[in-house]
């Protein structure tokens, strides 16, 4: 019990360390002094990276990967670009769809992230394909197919 | 001089070899490194920039790689250099993908490409001489396209059973055995000096940018590749966007299917080249090119886009065999024969570049449709150039093969 509780503490204080050495880094001069840090960890099972990550319907077949997010001003999630099908990296093709549409599981070990939406709809869906222009972001609550909201 | 050949009877199949085995390594070096850039976390921006530094590296290296191989005396070493750059850029590939070393990987590899296509040309001329190149071609393009479309199939395969890092592995291993049949084919007897340039050699080098014929050619190269390269991407996006869950599938039938062709008639074209010469062949794989792209705008559905590009194994034949094989007769009498290659290499990349980000843009403001017939338009452009304008370049003294 007690030799547990040293090994935390000392995690811990290895946990600030980088952090305590960033803020020395701050240049003089700056305005204000930088808020202090605060390290929490967050366990596997309640986060994950989604990056790269495959993406399955809900009976588990592979359909693409998540290869970026669309986030507003708040850092909220909008969006997921999503990148469909091809072979051998010919015939790919980039699909926003609502964030609504994605749901994920981080405890599960294959961190497959799971889109409502069926192989109808992608096929209808625009393609993604300028970040800086307006996105047609499919949402998966409209009943018809392919319907975008600009 | 006849020593040498009978030396090494097995040189021809170990050429053979050597195509079947550059190409499989080549496979996995094209868009799919952006999928396995994206299996580690690459943003798309990041994966952007590594495709066109080894594009530019490409571009850039054309004429220098050409120069280099001219100078190198034993063209075997030069395609071996080559060989050991693509095991170091697969290896760096496979195992660090992290910003530098892909960057370093792309370098390399583009530079080793640009080394390797004139190098595999030369030892092709020198094994079996200018009068039978064109069957020797033939046999090359023959074996290269069964690689292509062997390594498409099982890198694909693997690729979605294993990791796809086990698809850089495998091409790492896949240039041991292109090595070894490499120097299996031993020194061929002919044309050493078409090759290999002497230092400062001013009169050849002149003589070969003057020729009227190499500009003209070098233009219709152009604008094969400006209406080819972008004709596969774009019907792979027409395809998804058409086609459900059998896409991955359609889209593999559209890579391997004109391999396939390929295989089947790039021995005749090659024996054409030499009986009926050149300018035939070119109208023939030019001018499939604006029928494939008109096919593949007005064709319905998915799997009738197969058939349109299948008609695309039939202008990859001609422009495989014909290009050495032009490169060959306009150098006949100097010795810049990689220079040559070289140059009209480039005018392919500039070609290929132009051609995706045209019909990207065509496709993004009036629709696939219209982008396809564009396509089939710059093809028409380069058959009627090569029609109207481009000479017969088949050396009066191999017209007729001549029979012991």
């Amino acid at each position: 019990m007690q030799r547990s509780a040293v090994i935390a503490g000392m995690t811990a204080v290895l946990l600030i360390a980088p952090a305590a050495r960033a803020d020395d880094a701050v240049p003089q001069g700056a305005p204000a002094p930088p808020p202090p840090t605060a390290v929490q960890s967050v366990p596997a099972e309640d986060a994950e990276a989604i990056l790269g990550q495959r993406v399955t319907d809900p009976e588990g077949k592979d359909l693409g990967r998540l290869v970026d997010v669309l986030v507003d001003a708040n850092g909220q999630p909008q969006a997921a670009v999503i990148d469909f099908g091809g072979f051998m990296g010919v015939g790919n093709r980039k699909v926003a769809v609502h964030w609504s549409a994605l749901h994920f599981r981080p405890g599960d070990v294959t961190h497959k992230v799971v889109l409502e939406m069926t192989p109808d709809q992608i096929k209808a869906a625009p393609e993604f394909r300028d970040p800086t222009k307006a996105a047609a972001v499919v949402t998966p609550t409209d009943a018809a197919p392919g319907a975008t909201s600009p | 001089m006849q020593r040498f050949a009978s030396l090494r009877p097995g040189g021809q199949r170990a050429l053979d070899l050597v195509n079947f085995f550059v190409a499989d390594v080549q496979t996995a070096f094209g868009p799919f490194v952006a999928v396995y850039l994206t299996t580690h976390k690459w943003t798309q921006v990041e994966i952007g920039f590594a495709l066109t530094l080894g594009t530019m590296t490409s571009l850039i290296s054309q004429l220098p790689a050409g120069v280099l191989v001219d100078s190198v005396h034993n063209k075997r070493s030069a395609a071996s250099g080559a060989l050991v750059g693509i095991i170091v850029a697969a290896l760096l590939l496979a195992l660090q993908p992290a910003q530098l070393p892909v960057l370093v990987a792309q370098i390399l590899h583009g530079f080793a490409s640009c080394v390797i296509t004139p190098a595999i040309a030369a030892i092709s001329l020198h094994l079996v001489g200018h009068a039978a190149l064109g069957e020797r071609l033939g046999r090359n393009a023959r074996y290269a396209s069964i690689g292509n479309g062997l390594a498409a199939a099982v890198m694909g395969a693997t690729g979605a059973y294993f990791s796809s890092r086990f698809v850089f592995l495998l091409t790492a291993a896949l240039c041991v055995p292109a090595l070894v049949a490499l120097w299996a084919i031993g020194a061929g007897p002919y044309a050493r000096t078409q090759t290999t340039a002497r230092v400062m050699d001013i009169a050849g080098l002149k003589r070969l940018l003057v020729d009227r014929r190499l500009l003209i050619f070098g233009i219709c190269v152009m604008l094969f590749h400006l209406s080819n390269a972008a004709m596969l991407p774009l019907a792979g996006a027409a395809i998804t966007m058409r086609a459900g869950h059998f896409a991955n599938i359609i889209i593999a039938a559209c890579i391997v299917v004109p391999q396939i062709i390929v295989a089947v008639v790039s021995p005749w074209v090659g024996r054409a080249a030499a009986k009926v010469g050149r300018k035939w062949l070119l109208l023939l794989g030019w001018g499939a090119l604006p029928l494939r792209g008109l096919l593949l705008a007005v064709l319905p559905g998915s799997w009738p886009l197969v058939a349109g590009q299948a008609i695309s194994g039939v202008s990859a034949t001609v422009f495989g065999v014909l290009l050495p094989l032009l490169a060959a007769d306009l150098t006949l009498g100097t010795s810049h024969f990689n220079l040559c290659m070289g140059i009209l290499g480039l005018a392919m990349y500039l070609g290929a570049a132009i051609s995706t980000t045209m019909s990207g843009g065509i496709a993004d403001a009036a629709g696939m449709q219209t982008a396809f017939v564009a396509l089939a338009a710059v093809g028409a452009f380069g058959f009627l150039t090569v029609w109207l304008v481009m000479p017969e370049t088949r050396p009066a003294e191999v017209s007729p093969p001549v029979p012991e």
